[in-house]
């Protein structure tokens, strides 16, 4: 006996399910565990995954900035001067240097910083720019090149 | 002296008329402060005798090794000769063009620093770099998801980027000895 309606219970769910599949696995190879070879996990870690890539693009560049910041600041605090005065002092000399700029002079150029850092002390001298309350610099241990006065 | 007196100036002009100041965006050089120079020759003596030795190394080409901060395309950038950096977004230069970049805020070596307000003189520093590559970026996957809402978008895009390399650095010229007539160097004819 042929049954020919048996042929008919199959159903295919599409030619490209192992293609589509592989897309993912592409993209979770270095995961742990089931993560990488099993479809449903893979396929929530590599969403996640996407959207941090995404979200994390505009994070780098808070990120960045604090960094600026910070380097800027401990920069300024060698040469007793306050991070907001500085900045407040360069912008009234109209000396439009930047977060980045300025960080990449208190690494890699530190005559030069010492020299902005002058500037603004001057300026900061004569209009009377003052730290924001509770804003007082730290003691600064003198190290290494600098001289001890 | 001279300090007290430019300090008393400083809080006299600050104050614009209301109406006027709260629709100004704020910007320091919005309210420009008055100076009243007291003593002409002091001040030219302070300053003077640090020119003479910054245009004498210079003349004697003694300066050494040159960095710059350089505007281009809205950010800034500090190189020296010899450095690739990039450019990302639309810009127009293509492979293998030269090209000058006017916008120095700062120009330093071993022993000075020109620091420019906001950009140092014109035709004192010269900048060149030649482009030598245009590419696309690696392609960056914009995808967002809300979860439990079948909400999911996936974009791909690929930035424009500009490899250049900076030929040289150099300062023509003497500091603080502009030429006499200015805003000629790009012009044709």
């Amino acid at each position: 006996m042929v049954f020919t309606s048996v042929a008919n219970f199959v159903r295919s769910r599409g030619p490209d399910e192992f293609w589509r599949k592989r897309k993912i696995f592409k993209m979770a190879a270095h995961y742990i565990g089931r993560s990488r070879n099993c479809y449903s996990l893979a396929i929530r870690s590599v969403h996640r995954a996407l959207v941090f890539a995404t979200k994390g693009r505009a994070l780098k560049k808070q990120d960045l900035a604090n960094l600026w910041v910070t380097r800027i600041t401990a920069g300024c605090e060698q040469h007793d001067v306050n991070y907001h005065v500085f900045r407040e002092s360069l912008s009234r000399s109209n000396i439009m240097l930047n977060r980045k700029s300025l960080a990449d002079l208190a690494c890699w150029e530190p005559f030069t910083f010492k020299a902005l850092t002058d500037i603004a002390q001057k300026r900061a001298l004569e209009e009377g720019i003052a730290p924001p309350k509770g804003n007082k610099v730290l003691f600064v241990p003198k190290r290494g090149s600098q001289k001890k006065t | 002296m001279a300090g007290a007196l430019r300090k008393i100036f400083a809080t006299f002009a600050r104050s614009y008329p209301k109406p006027v100041a709260q629709f100004l965006p704020r910007l320091y050089s919005n309210v420009p402060t008055p100076y009243e120079i007291v003593d002409a020759q002091e001040e030219r003596k302070t300053y003077q005798d640090v020119i003479d030795k910054v245009n004498r190394q210079v003349a004697q080409a003694k300066q050494g090794r040159l960095f710059a901060v350089v505007h281009i395309q809205g950010k800034q950038v500090k190189v020296t000769e010899g450095d690739v950096f990039v450019v990302e977004g639309y810009w127009p230069p293509g492979a293998g063009d030269r090209i000058s970049l006017d916008k120095v805020l700062l120009v330093g070596g071993r022993d000075f620093t020109l620091v420019g307000r906001p950009l140092v003189q014109r035709g004192l520093v010269r900048v060149e770099a030649t482009v030598i590559e245009e590419t696309l970026s690696h392609t960056k996957t914009h995808f967002k998801k809300k979860r439990r809402k079948q909400y999911m978008r996936i974009n791909f895009m690929r930035v424009p980027q500009t490899m250049l390399r900076v030929n040289r650095i150099e300062i023509v010229g003497e500091v603080n000895h502009p030429p006499d007539v200015t805003g000629l160097e790009t012009r044709v004819f």
